[in-house]
């Protein structure tokens, strides 16, 4: 988006390919969705029992963090879209101090992650142990990877900003990533009532 | 320009109030049936915003502003049918 008037924009932020992409990976995931719901009714005593294993309280916080770095993604992208001519230096470094923000929330939640996977496995537990944590695992390990790529896509993003790498006529490379970090949020908020809550 | 930053601010504290809610649903083992409908309700608006708001789709017009609505819904609908249709009695 070129500017934030109230004329509607003909295609979403960034470039398409990344949407296609982000559609793809909605699908993907979609269908793990509907699968973990329609495979609950078939053994809920064991889905309800499995689940109480799960740590509801690093689930919480875990979303907390993504909307938070989606926020502050979405902060450093108003700067970034609001730029002029004249101030392109100090809008990129705008941008690049909520950036940051962004990527320490990115390695909190792979943090929080990795000691959750820690505790499960030193459990025992193991894709095959039964269907709710063959879908937990999964999931949840699929969903990792992205913040994983993510994480890393903002942190190029925010060594280019670090440069004043974008002018007000090239942030299209700014817009695919922050868009691709959105869909990394948007995924978790409904795995999380899913997997973590639903009883 | 400041009512866009304002209205990022408020989005974001909406989306906590209602995750803050689903957690205390789940750690106070206050899920009931009915509930479980209410929380997938604040599930799609969550959604929702984070799709107009944050990925910026609101200022998009026609089918890309709705790609993720949409699907949001069905699975949302999905999820809800799964969980609400009763279980046919098996021998």
């Amino acid at each position: 988006m070129s500017n934030l008037s109230t004329i509607k924009e003909k295609y979403p932020p960034g470039d398409f390919a990344i949407w296609i992409i982000i559609y793809v990976e909605l699908i993907t995931f979609g269908l793990f969705f509907i699968g973990y719901a329609i495979s609950r009714r078939e053994n809920i005593e064991m889905f309800n029992s499995s689940q109480l294993m799960l740590n509801q309280t690093s689930g919480f916080i875990n979303t907390f963090i993504l909307i938070s770095s989606s926020y502050f993604v979405a902060k450093a992208i108003y700067y970034i879209r609001t730029m002029k001519q004249n101030n392109i230096k100090e809008s990129n470094t705008k941008a690049s101090k909520w950036l940051v923000f962004a990527i320490v929330c990115g390695i909190a939640f792979l943090l929080i992650k990795i000691s959750e996977f820690y505790h499960i496995f030193s459990m025992g537990i193991t894709l095959s142990t039964n269907k709710f944590f063959m879908f937990y695992l999964l999931l949840t390990l699929f969903h990792f990877m992205h913040v994983f790529l993510g994480t890393i896509i903002l942190f190029n993003i925010r060594q280019r900003t670090k440069i004043a790498g974008y002018t007000p006529d090239d942030y299209l490379g700014f817009e695919s990533g922050a868009s691709y970090w959105h869909m990394v949020d948007l995924l978790w908020i409904v795995l999380f009532p899913l997997v973590y809550i639903i009883r | 320009m400041i009512n866009i930053k304002r209205t990022l601010e408020y989005i974001w504290i909406v989306l906590i109030i209602l995750t803050i809610f689903a957690y205390l649903l789940g750690y106070l083992k206050l899920i009931s049936t009915s509930l479980v409908g209410i929380l997938l309700l604040t599930t799609l608006i969550k959604g929702a915003l984070v799709s107009d708001y944050f990925m910026g789709l609101k200022d998009v017009s026609g089918k890309y502003r709705f790609i993720p609505i949409i699907w949001l819904s069905v699975i949302i609908i999905l999820v809800g049918i799964a969980y609400y249709m009763p279980i046919p009695m098996t021998q």
